[in-house]
């Protein structure tokens, strides 16, 4: 069998990205369903997925319309307990051929409604490559569900067949889930946090940095406990957008509910968080105070390489960061990143040049070729960050990095160094 | 509840030990719930199962060029004897020719090819029942000497047994004399296949392996019989562990899972514990193996309908059917059961 392919980050940038090798680009090759990156292929598998993104919005239930093989690892979900927010419309060969069942869906929403001694906040329709081929309007069959039972219906489209379009799965039911928000005054001391579907991590400086900026409250879908916390979304004066795929999103809300937003990338170098709260404060019209966090972040990045010294790090993609910029960040930091195993787009391409000219060495790793079932750990490795080099480097100190609060700015880059702190003094971090 | 275990599942389930290259014809979801759920020894066992990462052009446009040429590169990096191709709903959909396939795929990397017509919408049996039979229908063609005492195994999936390996089920018939025994599909591979007829007899532990058993008694005159090897404390537990299960001496009970190892314990709760017993699954049933009053079950409501009923003191099912039990009065008896909960028997 063939050995892992790679190419190292001097090779890639070289050939540019109009350039690359056939085993990066996934739409040339078998995908393999790496142990490390199941999250990748399976929506649902691990974190969140279309089905349980979809049930974000407080007091909302799902009916998942799909054969059985697309519901079967919601068993994962009950653990979380989802289960009795989930529901079924089971589609048999005869259905998914002549689509039959598209009538039925606002009968399967009636009952499930006798169902509940409560009545939900919405209904959202889950649909599949089934209804992606079919062609079938969600948007109509969600009008039909309301008019027939008085709850509104929303869609969540699990279409894993349009994953590499304009607006993937995860774009749009982004877009879904904001969708219910109405128009109402806007509070001009409000904003939202879009991007996640859980909230930040509590001690990020966003908030005290806004907060010092006379910013009063600020909403993020993961801290709404009920509907009517939710529905308080659309008074935020503007938006802030920590993750490009909720930009759809936030357009949406800018047409219809008129907010605005602002449109910041979660990074790991210290510099260019820094630029980012400056540009924040130039669109809000007002000067963010981050000195205090810049500072005291470097002095901590600073401490842990005199205490580790030169460490050698392998970076995976399953994880709160893009692979690339966390790895130009920790070799600008002074430390050596061996290996990554990342995707390669248009957008982090960027971040691979800038690698390439501080550490060319740099091998890349495809973790969808099938090439990757005959990796090979380095030995020298030290430690690895992601929930997938965990699995490659299986008795390596590690960190998954890849928690349900999010990290962002400053905050992110002392909880990477303090996980990875403990790792390395045996601590017991958790593994894949 | 959440669906059980689909028939692209079953079907993967018999080929991951097999040593071919397995293409899940997907767009990356079905091999993901494969992967990442109903097969547990993705994390134990490596094993060339792909997704063909299928796009929304590609199956507009029916290019299954494109998917031969990914098939026969994939041959090229990694060694293999066959290659198999797994139906999903992308190609049932499309009406996807997965014949012509198999044969494009012959010519073009050389191997032999079996595609399953699964399409995710039937249960895990009736993939693996394909599987098995399409796997010694191809490789177990040579009659070879019958070795004396020699034992195959064929329903030994995860998802039939909750075992990953195996290691119990060779156990369990070593303590009653069988020293050579081959499970296929589990802890062997395409060799053993081929070698099949050297068995002196098959034992079929689930109802997915009677057709293929039928196949090598037909061709190899090798007998087969049914049933489900006594596992010490797990599923099938022994005589003296079922007198003196506390509460179950001469209750009524119904039994919920693959229909030969519910028939196993049912004989044991019968002889043990003096039990009135009736067999039901949600999975295919034969004939010949039932007994009068024993039910399929086709929907949810079927099983809380015999809950209600007020015939039965004890359910012995998976745990996920507990939910299914609210408001009656019958105590449910944990029957693990991983094509419905997704559970192993050393996650008890």
């Amino acid at each position: 069998m063939n050995e892992a392919f790679y190419i190292t980050a001097g090779e890639l940038a070289e050939r540019g990205f109009e350039y690359l090798p056939a085993e990066l680009d996934s739409s040339k090759h078998m995908i393999y369903s790496s142990p490390a990156t199941l999250d990748f292929n399976s929506p649902g598998a691990k974190g969140f997925g279309v089905k349980r993104a979809g049930l974000v919005i407080p007091g909302s239930v799902m009916l998942l319309i799909a054969p059985g093989c697309c519901g079967r690892n919601t068993a994962l979900l009950s653990n979380l307990g989802y289960d009795e927010r989930f529901f079924y419309l089971m589609l048999d060969d005869t259905d998914i051929v002549t689509g039959r069942y598209v009538s039925k869906i606002p009968q399967a929403c009636e009952e499930l409604l006798a169902e509940l001694d409560y009545t939900p906040s919405v209904i959202m329709l889950c649909c599949t490559c089934v209804d992606a081929l079919l062609g079938t309007d969600m948007e109509r069959v969600c009008r039909a569900c309301f008019e027939k039972t008085g709850v509104r219906a929303a869609p969540a489209y699990m279409y894993a067949l349009t994953r590499e379009k304009r607006l993937p799965p995860m774009g749009l039911v982004r877009k879904s889930i904001y969708s219910l928000l109405e128009p109402q005054k806007r509070v001009s001391n409000e904003c939202n946090i879009l991007g996640f579907f859980s909230s930040l991590e509590d001690n990020n400086e966003i908030y005290p940095i806004l907060k010092a900026a006379g910013i009063k409250k600020i909403h993020e879908i993961g801290r709404c406990k009920t509907f009517e916390d939710y529905k308080q979304l659309s008074r935020a004066n503007f938006s802030i957008v920590l993750n490009s795929e909720a930009r759809a999103a936030a357009q949406d809300m800018e047409e219809r509910l008129g907010i605005p937003f602002i449109e910041l990338t979660r990074m790991y170098r210290l510099d260019k968080i820094h630029n980012q709260y400056r540009l924040m404060g130039d669109a809000l019209g007002t000067r963010l105070d981050d000195s205090e966090y810049l500072e005291k972040t470097k002095a901590l990045v600073e401490d842990f390489r005199a205490r580790h010294g030169e460490l050698s790090l392998a970076v995976g993609e399953s994880l709160d960061a893009d692979s690339f910029e966390l790895s130009l960040a920790l070799c600008e930091y002074g430390f050596k990143v061996r290996d990554i195993f990342g995707t390669v787009g248009e957008r982090n391409f960027v971040f691979i040049k800038k690698l390439a000219a501080v550490s060319p060495e740099t091998r890349i790793y495809s973790n969808l070729s099938p090439t990757m079932m005959n990796f090979t750990p380095d030995p020298e490795i030290d430690a690895v960050i992601g929930a997938d080099a965990c699995y490659y480097y299986k008795n390596i100190p590690g960190i998954e990095f890849n928690s349900e609060a999010q990290p962002f700015g400053y905050r992110g880059v002392e909880l990477l160094f303090a996980g990875l702190d403990k790792a390395l003094a045996g601590e017991g971090e958790q593994r894949s | 509840m959440s669906p059980l275990a689909p028939d692209d599942s079953g079907a993967c389930s018999v080929l991951y030990e097999m040593g071919g290259v397995t293409v899940i014809c997907d767009a990356g979801g079905c091999a993901g719930n494969v992967c990442g759920f109903d097969e547990p020894r993705w994390f134990e066992k490596r094993s060339a199962l792909f997704s063909a990462g299928l796009r929304d052009m590609d199956a507009i446009l029916g290019r299954d060029d494109l998917l031969v040429k990914k098939l026969a590169l994939i041959c090229e990096q990694v060694d293999t004897q066959f290659t198999a191709i797994v139906g999903t709903p992308v190609p049932a959909v499309i009406a996807t020719d997965l014949k012509a396939l198999e044969r494009m795929s012959e010519k073009k990397t050389g191997l032999p090819c079996i595609a399953l017509n699964t399409d995710g919408t039937r249960l895990y049996d009736y993939g693996e029942q394909m599987a098995y039979y399409r796997i010694f229908e191809r490789f177990a063609t040579e009659r070879l000497t019958v070795k004396k005492g020699k034992l195959g195994v064929i329903g030994a999936t995860p998802l039939n047994t909750g075992e990953t390996d195996s290691k119990m089920i060779k156990l369990a018939l070593k303590n009653v004399g069988f020293d050579d025994v081959v499970c296929f599909g589990m802890d062997s591979g395409l060799e053993e296949v081929g070698r099949a007829s050297e068995c002196e007899k098959i034992l079929v532990i689930a109802p997915s392996g009677i057709k293929a058993a039928r196949l090598l008694q037909e061709r190899f005159g090798t007998p087969f019989e049914v049933g489900y090897p006594s596992m010490g404390t797990r599923l099938l537990p022994s005589d003296e562990a079922v007198a003196a299960t506390h509460g179950l001496k001469g209750k009524r009970v119904l039994i919920v899972h693959q229909q030969f190892l519910a028939n196993a314990l049912r004989k044991k709760y019968e002889r043990a514990a003096g039990c009135e017993v009736t067999v039901a699954s949600f999975f295919m049933m034969h004939d010949e193996y039932m007994r009068d009053g024993d039910k399929r079950l086709k929907e949810e409501e079927d099983l809380i309908s015999l809950a209600k009923s007020g015939e039965y003191d004890i359910i012995a099912a998976d745990p996920r059917f507990e939910r299914m039990l609210k408001g009656t009065d019958v105590k449910l008896f944990p029957l693990i059961h991983f094509a419905v909960g997704g559970m192993l028997n050393k996650e008890k």
